[in-house]
């Protein structure tokens, strides 16, 4: 137990507001209140990297609309206007274009209430299933006050064709954020979703933002997921984003984050079935005076399951971002591997990177378990390289850092968010 | 500086300069983690003349190389480097490559993520200058047929640039960079290494395909055999960082039969390297 004070203005009517706006069912207000007395009575946790003491853990109120949205988010959706999205701006789905032929084969996307209304019994079988708010105060919170996020089913052997993408924004009138969302895809099913997360103008500090993914992957089902994030300076922002892989499953991320927040990530496949896979690729560009612990993590409790993780970091100004890369092969998933590379790259003498491998191995017969991890300035004879055949240094750098981030970026499903994400990046590479 | 750009592509060169150079070095001294390994070099190179610097390992001459182009490692300590005048040590690395220098390097590095043709694309355009970036086709189709002349398989276009290269390949590459970018000035330092016999032909056939007036050459080489193929107007010996003989062709042909030893004895020098003292 801590004895450091948290100060918490987090009060249960945040609940009663929830579940009368949205007329919710009993099993969910019950489980909002189991969640929020494990809220309270969690203390604020120690984290080695990451001091959480002086981080207030209030949220809300929740207003019911906030303005339209930025003119980024709106130049992003108009760009994604012939394709499958919904807008989340502060919490409200206000905009969407799901079209008719994505519910043809049994498919169901929609904002989360709405599928708490329209589908209750698969939402309530699976929400909750592969993050628990037990694991974590800020899981709690979220499992508490979540507002809304994505819920896309997939059933099975049915093959998604189109890219399914979520756009959040926040905004300060938001009062923080609890974004939740729910991935199931059955047996043989196959779909990517990508999520954006943007922010509009500064953000209130003192606030939360906790936002969590569950992935279901059923056998032999294939996921991609994408996801975009901004986490900003203001609020402390937590993030879980975990996939539960069943035999055989494959489950695809790419993540990138472009930001100066306090923030705390857990990016995550759990490898319960024989044979499931998954591979993991992140960007971080870190500016400001960002704090940023990501953890990339891969549980190998299935046997013959395989994990890569690519992680690569772009820091500057006082950035201090610390990337834990992990891989635990638990006792019996004999024959399974696993590869890690932890790259960051540091281009300003201010910034601060910490690359951490962890690699926690309890099974003899493992067929690979591989780790890099380097924490460096970009190379003075490749800069030299290429100035040497004319290219003015700015450029060259320029080209050096793309080159490195350029094939993760590659692996973004959506062109339409490739290219948003890539515009960003370019923006924040001075 | 009087250079002039030609548009009519489809021709051999894509920067056609009108000048012929004049690359002058004027005891130079340069200096690697506070030793000096160069120790008052001069070297005068016309447009139109091949030197050859020879000597044996650890003699300076990748430094000198390096410190011609403005390798941040190299401090230079004193002398004068200019070409057409103007003088060198002034100018940054890009600027050096884009008043028309080159220098073929002993270990080009590798860039991953970016590939050969991006990478040749923007130099070009660096050295022809804004507005005058050449058209993406016509870069592509001169890409294609100087890979082809220096018999470079045409998928190493979008390949990482040097990335797994093998050693021949990273010299073959070096070589096409130059063909591309047409400098004034082309140091080629060890080009010979780790290339096979056909492909030594193949790059000494590149070399004499761009000798002009308008380009001057300075070669380091350990082998006789590169310079049968381009045969050079100057040999410079190179000892302990500066040139401590010259003289023609014959020189090197000497130099390949019996060694330095002769002229070490000759010269009185014991130890070579920079590390020893005359
Ligand atoms: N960047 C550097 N850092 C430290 N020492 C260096 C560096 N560059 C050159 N030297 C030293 O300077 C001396 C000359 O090296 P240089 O590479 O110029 O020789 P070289 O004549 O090109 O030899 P070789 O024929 O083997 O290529 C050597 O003793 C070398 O170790
Ligand atoms: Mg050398």
């Amino acid at each position: 137990m801590t004895t450091e004070q948290t100060p918490i203005s987090t009060t249960s009517s945040l609940i009663t507001d929830l579940v009368h706006r949205f007329n919710e069912p009993a099993w969910l207000r019950e489980r909002r209140e189991a969640a929020f007395a494990k809220y309270e009575e969690m203390p604020t946790p120690k984290l080695e990297k990451t001091d959480l003491r002086r981080r207030s853990f209030d949220i809300g109120p929740f207003a019911s609309l906030t303005a339209g949205g930025s003119a980024r988010v709106r130049a992003l959706l108009d760009s994604l206007k012939d394709k499958a999205f919904v807008f989340i701006r502060d919490g409200v789905a206000v905009q969407s274009n799901i079209p008719d032929t994505i519910h043809q084969q049994g498919v169901v996307l929609s904002s989360l209430h709405a599928a708490v209304s329209s589908h209750g019994s698969l939402v309530e079988k699976h929400l909750g299933s592969v993050v628990t708010a037990e694991e974590s105060k800020w899981a709690a919170l979220n499992a508490a006050f979540w507002n809304d996020g994505a819920f896309l089913y997939v059933p099975r052997n049915v093959k998604l064709e189109e890219t399914v993408t979520f756009v959040y924004e926040s905004s300060a009138q938001g009062h923080g954020a609890a974004v939740r969302s729910l991935l199931v895809a059955e047996e043989g099913a196959e779909c990517a979703y990508t999520e954006v997360f943007l922010t509009d103008g500064e953000l209130e500090s003192g606030k939360v933002h906790a936002d969590v993914l569950e992935v279901v992957a059923g056998a032999r089902a294939s996921v991609k997921i994408a996801a975009s994030t901004e986490y900003r300076k203001g609020p402390t922002n937590f993030t879980i984003r975990r996939a539960k892989l069943a035999s055989d499953a494959k489950v695809d991320w790419v993540y990138c984050d472009i930001g100066d927040g306090f923030t705390v990530g857990l990016l995550e496949s759990d490898l319960v079935g024989t044979g499931s896979t998954s591979t993991l690729s992140g960007i971080g560009i870190g500016f400001g005076r960002q704090h940023f612990e990501l953890t990339a993590s891969m549980l190998h409790r299935g046997r013959y399951s395989e994990s890569d993780i690519s992680m690569h970091g772009a820091i500057r100004e006082r950035a201090n971002s610390i990337y834990r890369t992990s891989t635990h092969i638990f006792r019996h998933a004999a024959g399974a591997g696993s590869e890690q590379r932890d790259r960051m790259l540091m281009l300003d003498g201010t910034a601060r990177a910490d690359a951490i491998p962890m690699l926690l191995i309890d099974e003899n017969d493992v067929q690979r378990c591989g780790h890099a991890a380097s924490v460096g300035r970009l190379d003075e004879n490749q800069l030299y390289y290429l100035q040497s055949r004319g290219i003015p240094e700015k450029q060259a750098r320029r080209m050096i850092i793309w080159g490195y981030l350029e094939p993760t970026l590659e692996a973004f499903p959506d062109e339409v968010v490739r290219e948003f994400v890539r515009q960003h990046i370019d923006e924040e590479l001075v | 500086m009087t250079e002039k750009v030609n548009f009519t592509f489809g021709q051999e060169r894509l920067v056609t300069r009108m000048a012929s150079p004049v690359f002058q070095i004027r005891d130079l001294h340069v200096k690697v983690e506070n030793k000096e390994i160069v120790r008052g070099l001069s070297l005068e190179i016309k447009g139109g003349e091949i030197h050859a610097i020879m000597g044996p390992n650890g003699t300076g001459k990748s430094t000198l190389a390096s410190a011609l182009m403005g390798h941040p490692a190299y401090e230079i300590t004193g002398g004068s480097v200019t070409l057409d005048g103007e003088n060198v040590l002034e100018m940054s690395v890009d600027e050096r490559a884009r008043a028309g220098m080159f220098l073929a390097m002993q270990y080009p590095a590798e860039v991953s993520g970016v590939s050969n043709a991006n990478f040749l694309r923007t130099a070009l355009n660096s050295r022809l200058g804004e507005g005058n970036e050449v058209p993406v086709l016509k870069f592509h189709r001169q890409l294609q047929q100087k890979m082809k002349e220096l018999n470079i398989d045409p998928t190493f276009a979008e390949r990482y640039l040097n990335e797994g290269f093998s050693g021949g390949e990273k010299k073959r590459n070096e070589i096409l960079q130059m063909a591309m970018l047409n400098p004034r000035l082309a140091i080629l330092d060890e080009i010979d290494s780790g290339l096979d016999i056909d492909a030594l032909r193949i790059v000494a056939d590149a070399v004499n395909s761009l000798r002009s007036p308008e380009i001057g050459f300075l070669i380091i080489t350990h082998y006789q055999r590169l310079l049968q193929h381009i045969v050079p107007d100057h040999v410079h010996v190179m000892m302990q960082g500066r040139i401590v003989r010259s003289g023609g062709r014959e020189l090197a042909e000497k130099l390949e039969q019996n060694g330095y030893d002769w002229l070490k004895q000759e010269l009185g020098i014991e130890d070579e390297t920079v590390g020893a003292e005359a």
